[in-house]
């Protein structure tokens, strides 16, 4: 009986809490990103300390101090060059890593466990060791200031290998053997059947590396000494100097600006991790 | 080991091959000095006024180009350091006297009393004598010119203390008329100054209102601490008596400054580079505002710290030329312009006392108050400070006025910590 | 015929295997020597020994960021990972729109750059006016110093951290989630299990694989910890780690040691130091993996 009631109640308190719980989370989780928004499109002069800024007041204004960082510093060139470096970088990691993770997940061949648990083991070792020698290295190669300087030591991640692999391994080994007695090539096995399958890690694994480059500021910072190479976080860190002189609206406005591509990057793809899970979904 | 080193060697003979096919094309030219200065100098009316500099240099060096490059501070060592370590610095490069110890270490600044000593007596003495003896020292070694510099200044909002009930026309001639005033403000229900025990800078500059040189900064010899216990008992005490007047924010945060214009804050000790945002702050919403030397213990002393950007010059092939520039715009001539523009203090002594640069009240403010102030981190150019050193400073000084220590409890063990920490 | 056989799988993992030899294998055992040398990347290296180990450890500041590391991963990749499920379990209970716009705005602080994210929280942090103290103002609490209260620091890196964290493991999960096949919650349902059994019973076993990577990743990268903590102590080269040292970390101090006090061999000691930990703290997850599939 009282198994009967709970049933007919609990659904009701259960979406409740559902949806309390829910629009909290999502208040917590946009809030700051909307205050930030707010400090930029908002009547200029008024300090933050007395002014919360809790919805935009003004959008000329915001629209004015973009407009002053757009002419005062290269932004749009560091735009260009981020997304060169970003993208390059993801291909790169991408298409290598994934080969490599086809390998060392679905097959067997001499020193595969040995050669993986290096890559493991240098997955551990902080890039703070190495950015120094890799740096020496660059420069040795005549690469300072320049693209492949900035993209060609970051392509093999052991991370992406790491992440590949796990996902890869759950691919079931028949299928792999079906496409071999079809007479599919080796590389057609890892072309047409295994990644397909493992576009959903993907997708994730070019979200993650977007970021991390995107994000990445010691690096380019070393690598890319002249004003043309700079990237977005070059231009940030500029603003955020603890002794600029810059106020408020304006630093905040050089950090918005700074999101705006990952915002619109994460805009696209985020149909393509949905459509990558509504696969795997209907798969199991 | 011996497999690393021939590694090592084995791939750098292959990158090297790979770098001779790839260079070639670039040096053919005439000679490109790269120029590195702070971010700030090269944007907007600083670096137009920059770009002119590079313009009447390269005029009168046809064939030479110049590369102008802002950066942050930390992104000014990074680089430098860097580029030491790859042999790609900049040819003419700024950074802070603090960290100039690290600078010479790895050969990145290049030993230029030879060619200083060479300069005639005239371009010499336009130079503050005291920024030049920060640059040298030792007799025979001197690494910059120094360059853009600071005095501490008491930044005043008038309205704040009017609302507190203080009359504005008395400046505050010693700490104990100005701390009368900080309870005043808090009376009134706003705060009078920054938390000053947040950073290195603003506990020193609060030192600086009772010790002097001769009590401050590290003695490399023995490796101790110069400070003085009666003198930080003392300061230490100051901090105790601050902790419920002050707005929680530090020296240089956004949100002190933001505080002040926003008429909640009375004082702010800080460096000249705070004036353009007040100065627009008072033409847009009518802050009123002033600035004055920091008052010491007695009438005739002032608190404060100084310090200078500098200017260096690599070690590399252009050197000759890249000393030559580095003259150019540090001369009497550019850096009176250069004060004029930005309303700077600066190292030329001579173009201080230029009529046109001293009619700016924020540069006569501050060459007074580099004249009483202590330097931040003395002696520059023998030894690196380590981290622990700067921390325990704060450290101490914070838990000090979290009420951990008494004053002279504090101030000995903060000794005795620094002391500890520099024989590490 | 032996190497016939196999030369297709070295060649496809020879482009990743050669970059990864010349940019990281090279580089960390050229940093590894270092570790043994007094060098400060300009002059040539002099051989000292274990000198750069045993002056970082015996070193204050290395027991406290030791201890703050310790007591940062403790928390938050366990804090990290139980928010980004409940917030997985949770979307999967919507459908449809709401579903993707629930999704939608828990995913979107990780999209932003780290530095942002820290400019951000340090406004809200900010004493007296942040927006953290105005809310505490409005139960009539006093204002608290988040970011210089030597107790309170560390937990604000936290929930930094978590908030800019747990939508990626999110979606990590919620994949994971939609992989399980829904008979086995009709078959419990029918058995009369509760939803909370069927979490217990189902949900977390049949993640296991899932929750595996997203505590190993989490664990590697909390362990590198470095760009959040020194922006939200307004840190530089020669002054590191907040006030106290309560956000100092191993890498801040490498960086610290490295381009503050130019003495890159000390930073690559510490360095190997760290990856020591790492490896170790990894060991430990796979043991524990093998030891709970065995059960």
């Amino acid at each position: 009986m009282t198994a009967k009631r709970a049933s007919a109640t609990s659904p009701t308190i259960w979406t409740v809490l559902k949806w309390t719980v829910a629009i909290l989370a999502a208040v917590i989780a946009v809030f700051p990103v909307w205050w930030m928004i707010n400090v930029v499109f908002s009547e200029p002069g008024q300090p933050v300390s007395i002014n919360p800024r809790l919805w935009p007041t003004s959008l000329t204004a915001g629209l004015q101090t973009v407009h002053v960082i757009f002419a005062e510093t290269a932004y749009l060139h560091a735009y260009m060059v981020s997304v060169c470096y970003s993208v390059l970088t993801i291909a790169g990691v991408l298409l290598f890593g994934s080969a490599a993770a086809f390998e060392f997940a679905l097959f067997d061949f001499p020193g595969r466990r040995i050669i993986f648990g290096i890559v493991m083991l240098a997955l551990m070792v902080p890039t703070a060791v190495t950015i120094i020698p890799t740096y020496l290295l660059t420069a040795d190669l005549g690469w300072l200031n320049s693209m492949q300087g900035l993209v060609v030591p970051g392509l093999a991640s052991a991370f992406g290998l790491f992440m590949l692999v796990q996902f890869m391994r759950a691919i079931p080994a028949d299928m792999i053997e079906a496409a071999r007695l079809d007479g599919a090539s080796h590389l057609q096995i890892y072309w047409h059947v295994v990644l397909p399958l493992c576009r959903n890690a993907m997708v994730t694994l070019a979200i993650l590396t977007f970021m991390q480059t995107w994000g990445n500021y010691m690096w380019p910072l070393l690598v890319g000494t002249s004003p043309d190479m700079y990237t977005v976080g070059q231009i940030v860190g500029m603003f955020n100097s603890p002794l600029s002189h810059q106020t408020v609206e304006v630093v905040m406005t050089a950090n918005l600006l700074a999101a705006v591509p990952p915002l619109i990057f994460y805009l696209l793809f985020q149909r393509k991790i949905v459509e990558g899970i509504a696969m795997s979904g209907t798969k199991g | 080991m011996r497999i690393i080193s021939k590694l090592q060697g084995g791939i750098a003979g292959l990158l090297a091959s790979v770098a001779l096919a790839g260079a070639g094309a670039a040096s053919a030219e005439g000679v490109t000095l790269e120029y590195w200065v702070y971010s700030d100098f090269a944007a907007g009316d600083a670096l137009a006024l920059q770009q002119q500099f590079i313009a009447e240099f390269v005029a009168k060096h046809p064939g030479v180009k110049i590369n102008i490059t802002g950066k942050g501070d930390d992104d000014l060592t990074a680089g430098e350091i860097a580029g030491a370590a790859s042999n790609t610095l900049p040819d003419v490069f700024m950074n802070g006297l603090n960290v100039g110890a690290q600078l010479a270490s790895v050969g990145a600044l290049s030993n230029i009393y030879d060619k200083w000593m060479a300069m005639p007596e005239s371009f010499r003495a336009q130079f503050n004598a005291d920024a030049i003896k920060s640059c040298t020292p030792k007799p025979d070694k001197m690494y910059c010119l120094p360059y853009t510099g600071f005095g501490s200044l008491l930044f005043r909002n008038l309205t704040v203390l009017q609302k507190a009930g203080v009359d504005t026309s008395k400046v505050p001639a010693t700490w104990t008329e100005w701390f009368e005033q900080m309870k005043k403000v808090k009376a009134a229900g706003l705060y009078a100054m920054p938390d000053t025990t947040m950073v290195f800078n603003s506990v020193a500059e609060i030192y600086g209102t009772t010790g002097d040189a001769s009590n401050w900064g590290i003695d490399w010899a023995t490796h101790k601490t110069r400070i003085d216990p009666t003198v930080m008992t003392k300061v230490l005490q100051k901090f105790i008596d601050m902790v419920p007047l002050n707005s929680g924010t530090s020296r240089n945060d956004q949100a002190t400054k933001d505080l002040f214009i926003a008429n909640q804050l009375a004082f702010h000790v800080v460096g000249p580079w705070v004036d353009p945002t007040y100065k627009q702050a008072a033409e847009k919403n009518g802050l009123k505002y002033d600035f004055q030397l920091v008052p010491g213990d007695t009438p005739d002393k002032h608190g404060g710290i100084k310090s200078y950007e500098i200017v260096g010059v690599s070690p590399g092939p252009h050197r000759d030329l890249a000393w030559e520039f580095a003259t150019y715009i540090t001369a009497k001539e550019q850096m009176g312009r250069w004060a004029t523009l930005l309303a700077r203090y600066n190292g030329n002594a001579a173009a201080m006392a230029d009529p046109k640069v001293a009619s700016q009240l924020l540069i006569t403010k501050s060459v007074e108050a580099v004249k009483y102030a202590v330097d931040v981190q003395p002696p520059y150019f023998v030894g690196t400070v380590p981290s622990c050193y700067l921390a325990t400073v704060v450290d101490i000084a914070a838990a000090t006025a979290d009420g951990k220590y008494t004053a002279a409890a504090g101030a000995k063990e903060m000794i005795s910590q620094l002391n500890t920490c520099l024989a590490e | 015929m032996h190497l016939r056989r196999h030369l297709p799988h070295y060649l496809m993992i020879a482009p990743f295997m050669l970059l990864f030899a010349i940019f990281f294998l090279f580089p960390i055992l050229s940093g590894f020597y270092y570790s043994f040398n007094d060098w400060n990347a300009v002059q040539p290296a002099k051989f000292v020994g274990l000198a750069n180990y045993q002056k970082i450890i015996a070193s204050r500041d290395f027991a406290r960021s030791m201890w703050n590391l310790g007591t940062y991963i403790v928390i938050t990749v366990p804090l990290g990972i139980l928010v980004a499920l409940g917030l997985a379990l949770l979307v999967d209970n919507f459908t449809g729109r709401w579903a993707h716009v629930f999704r939608g705005a828990y995913f979107l602080p990780v999209v932003l750059p780290s530095f942002l994210a820290a400019t951000i929280w340090r406004w809200i942090y900010a004493p007296n006016f942040g927006l953290l103290n105005m809310m505490l103002g409005w139960f009539g609490m006093p204002s608290v110093n988040f970011l210089n209260n030597t107790g309170s620091m560390i937990y604000c890196l936290i929930a930094v951290d978590v908030w800019a964290s747990a939508g990626f493991n999110m979606i990590i999960l919620l994949a994971g989630l939609k992989n399980i096949p829904t008979e086995l919650y009709e078959a419990a349902r029918l058995d009369g299990a509760s939803k909370w059994q069927q979490i217990i019973h189902i949900t977390i076993p049949m993640l296991g694989p899932v929750l595996f990577f997203v505590v190993t990743y989490g664990l590697i990268s909390a362990m590198q910890v470095f760009d959040k903590p020194w922006l939200l102590t307004g840190s530089s080269f020669t002054t590191y780690g907040g006030r106290g040292n309560a956000l100092l970390f191993p890498v801040m101090d490498m960086m610290g040691r490295g381009f503050g006090a130019v003495k890159f061999g000390e930073a690559a000691a510490y360095g190997f130091l760290l990856t020591l930990a790492i490896v170790m703290v990894t060991a430990l997850m796979f043991v524990l993996r093998s030891w709970s599939d065995r059960r």
